[in-house]
């Protein structure tokens, strides 16, 4: 017999940065990919979009819509090809940039910590503040990979001013470098998943309506210094090139960052900086059965959610009185967008119309969330139990969908509720069932996120988020690229927002609400088929 | 009520090209505890997930009190279940889990719940997120106990229990069977099947290799038979059933015996024995037995 002689690793840390690499590279190449194709397809294609008359003028009309405006920022430069991408998708990548490295932070971190695997990773050699900084310095990469991504991009094909591709890349990549920061921060206060990633994604929501109050409204300009959002606006890329506000927040990011990693090494493993009560009496709420539990488990997100989505609308229902008037006072902005068959942009009507089609996003996004928290309590076993009782499969999905239909249904009833109060609050005029019509129509949209969800469920569970998230995100995504562009009709018509009217401006499309009803109701019932006949999970 | 809990006919699972349950046919009677043995992967737990309608058949069909498995609205009023790794949502109570359970069980005995709630040592004031692995199975056992469904299926039910919860486990089975109960345990715990199971079913590579009660188990295994004699050595070297014979030289002979005794003691009966000693294997003997054979392939 020979004494075997043990394998001590050289360097435990690398292991542990591979483990981090392999739970985010898919998600941390879609981003790249959307980083580097999103500029490269509008910069590849300004040219030619600007040298057609037609394409041009919607594209002004696009330009000079307030709510556009409000939402994706003041323009600059958007006679180069640069300044209009940062106008157009700017916003839109540093959403996507910001919410991905948040959730990813949050799941790699305090997720696998709650499920227990940090405790077989901390048995070994390495600290918890060396495993905490590997795990963010891996995500990190993404954002910083993602501004390099679009500085590279616009520097080649942005035009002449390439300090603007910098100013605009190391933006992104600061605001998802603070993402990253702040949500390993709350992981390490907060000692569960769930909170950590709704506190992080309220800070960055925060961030977002502060950079629109500051954009928005005279007088608060120096709002905008507050926000992560705000500071790469202020950067305003392609025009005065400013490099401080980058550099701040940046150097927020890493104090941040630095304050996570001190205060991993200051807690228990599973334990947060917050204690949790460890005992309590019961709460019976909600546990007669499984429609009733759905709705205990559905009450605190759609809470959640609805505080986020009142704020949004209110906002925008404080804005859009004065918006609208210092545009209507603009004869210029308001011919060309006339002239585009957009007549009435520039009230209040039209002003909401185009931000209500917007609410299809957040309410699909919550539909797909809570499908998906669904798949990922059968995959965990949490289900089991439940399912082991007297019940048709087909009830406990009912269930839950059914919860979700009327969690969407409040979500949009709370944004109506707000945009109508916040108007009324600043002197204009919007009837609330006028906001209620504009709001409801973008339920179809929400509908299709659903059924697509229920699908996936039923065909494929791992993939119910992204499939609930394709119809709402997706089209939206693939709606502002395409406008962006100038693609054919049929393309702009893939996306489902392409076919829904501008309610309350006019009257909605009830041809395209049918169809995308129909969809979506034969999307649930293939999967609820699908979902009945396989086995189940765990 | 009479005849058979759970039936299974010729069921079968694949999953590809692995056959994880392969044409199994067992009838499990009213008011039995039966065991479930096989080593790890032998097929137990997806044999169970089939039961419950939680997997389907790949060919086949199970039943539960004369419903068919699929049926999971009418099949789960007659069980209760207890999975092998107990998931619970993490921020309910132990207390709110129970609540829930009874609520979409099969119907619950709310005042034995609370006594089983007393003899297993639950606090149930807490949320599940810092449950143990043994209090989360307990909360499972609870559940299922304080039912008064016909059938109760266990998977692995104590594996993160103490000794004292373990024997608290084995009355509640008891007790269980005594009110007319079925109970169907798979288990490692081959003192706890010896100790509660009146028959068991013994399972290899998705095939059911035996179904039996101990007893008769034993019956068909080796007993390690010892005898001591004086003067001439007794020959047993061409009788049948006697296998790997040692004479220890010291007016000692030890050997393995299988089946009917009565050639052996028969060969024995020309020989001045003094001493004669039999033990008859424990039930891991002879799940060793099963399996040894699979370890050597």
């Amino acid at each position: 017999m020979t004494a075997a002689t043990p394998v001590v690793h050289p360097a435990p840390g690398r292991a542990v940065t591979g483990l981090a690499t392999r739970q985010v590279r898919r998600g941390g190449l879609i981003v790249l990919g959307l980083a580097a194709g999103m500029p490269a397809l509008v910069t590849g294609t300004y040219a030619s979009v600007m040298a057609d008359p037609a394409a041009a003028a919607s594209l002004d009309a696009i330009a000079t819509n307030p709510a556009i405006r409000t939402l994706f920022g003041t323009p600059y430069a958007l006679d180069t090809a640069g300044g209009f991408t940062v106008w157009r998708i700017g916003t839109v990548l540093a959403v996507i940039i910001g919410v991905w490295s948040a959730l990813a932070t949050t799941r790699v971190t305090r997720g696998e910590e709650d499920a227990g695997r940090w405790d077989v990773l901390l048995a070994g050699r390495v600290p918890p503040r060396a495993a905490l900084a590997r795990h963010l310095a891996v995500i990190a990469s993404v954002p910083a990979g993602a501004g390099a991504a679009v500085a590279a991009v616009l520097w080649v094909a942005g035009g002449p001013d390439r300090t603007g591709a910098l100013v605009h890349g190391a933006g992104l990549a600061a605001l998802g470098l603070f993402a990253v920061a702040a949500a390993g921060l709350a992981a390490q206060v907060f000692p569960a998943r769930a909170p950590a990633t709704g506190t992080v994604i309220a800070v960055l929501g925060a961030g977002l309506l502060i950079r629109m109050a500051g954009d928005g409204m005279t007088g608060l300009g120096w709002l905008r210094w507050l926000s992560p959002f705000g500071l790469i606006g202020l950067s305003t890329p392609y025009h005065h090139n400013a490099l401080l506000p980058v550099l701040i927040l940046m150097a927020a990011a890493g104090l941040v960052a630095a304050t996570a990693v001190a205060a991993a090494g200051r807690r228990d493993v599973g334990g947060g900086l917050v204690a949790v009560a460890t005992s309590r009496a019961p709460r019976p709420w909600g546990l007669t059965g499984v429609g009733a539990f759905a709705v205990r488990r559905a009450a605190a997100p759609v809470v959640a959610w609805s505080a986020g989505i009142l704020a949004y609308f209110l906002l925008i229902g404080m804005t859009a009185v004065s918006v609208t008037e210092f545009l209507a006072d603009n004869t210029v902005f308001a011919d060309t967008a006339a002239q585009a068959g957009f007549a009435g942009l520039h009230t209040v009507t039209g002003f909401t119309a185009t931000i209500f089609a917007l609410l299809a996003v957040p309410v699909g996004a919550f539909a797909a969330v809570r499908m998906a928290a669904y798949a990922a309590a059968e995959t965990d076993r949490r289900l089991t139990l439940i399912a082991a009782g007297p019940l048709a499969r087909l009830r406990l999905l009912g269930a839950e969908a059914g919860v979700t239909a009327g969690g969407a249904l409040v979500l949009v009833s709370v944004a109506a509720a707000a945009t109508w109060a916040g108007v009324a609050a600043t002197g204009g005029g919007l009837p609330l069932g006028d906001a209620l019509a504009g709001t409801f129509n973008t339920l179809p949209i929400v509908a299709l996120s659903l059924g697509a969800a229920v699908l996936a469920l039923g065909a494929a569970p791992r993939l119910t988020a992204l499939a609930g998230a394709l119809p709402a995100t997706g089209g939206f995504l693939w709606k502002v690229t395409a406008d962006s562009i100038g693609a054919p009709d049929w393309v702009v018509g893939l996306s489902p927002f392409a076919h829904l009217a501008p309610v309350p401006l006019a009257s909605a499309d009830w041809t395209a609400t049918g169809a995308m009803v129909m969809i979506a109701v034969a999307l649930s019932a293939v999967g609820a088929v699908a979902y009945r006949r396989r086995d189940l999970a765990g | 009520m009479a005849g058979f809990v759970l039936r299974t006919h010729h069921l079968t699972k694949r999953y590809g090209r692995l056959t994880a349950v392969d044409d199994l046919t067992l009838d499990v009677p009213a008011g039995e505890v039966f065991g479930f043995l096989g080593p790890n992967g032998a097929g137990k737990s997806t044999t169970i997930r089939m039961l419950l309608g939680l997997a389907r058949p790949t060919a086949g069909h199970a039943s539960i009190a004369g419903v068919d498995a699929a049926d999971t609205a009418r099949a789960h009023r007659h069980l209760a279940y207890v999975p092998a790794d107990v998931a619970l949502w993490p921020r309910l109570t132990g207390a709110e889990i129970l609540h829930l359970l009874a609520a979409t069980g099969p119907g619950t005995d709310l005042g034995y719940r609370d006594e089983l709630i007393g003899r297993f040592e639950l606090d149930t004031s807490k949320p599940a997120r810092t449950y143990s692995t043994g209090n989360r199975q307990k909360i499972a056992l609870v559940a299922a106990f304080a039912t008064r469904a016909p059938l109760l299926i266990m998977d692995e039910p104590t594996s993160g229990l103490d000794p004292l919860m373990e024997r608290e486990f084995r009355t509640a089975v008891r007790e269980a069977r005594d009110r007319g109960q079925t109970v169907f345990l798979s288990s490692h715990q081959l003192a706890e099947v010896e100790a509660v199971c009146d028959r068991v079913g013994i399972l290899r590579a998705g095939r059911l290799v035996e179904v039996a009660s101990v007893p008769q188990l034993r019956a068909l295994h080796r007993a390690e038979v010892t005898v001591a004699y004086t003067g001439a050595a007794p020959a047993l070297d061409a009788v049948p059933g006697i296998d790997g014979l040692a004479d220890g030289g010291d007016g000692r002979l030890r050997f393995a015996l299988t089946g009917p005794p009565a050639p052996a003691l028969r060969a024995l009966a020309g020989a001045e024995v003094t001493a004669f000693t039999v033990r008859e294997p424990s039930l891991e003997e002879m799940f060793l037995d099963y399996y040894g054979a699979e370890q050597g392939r």
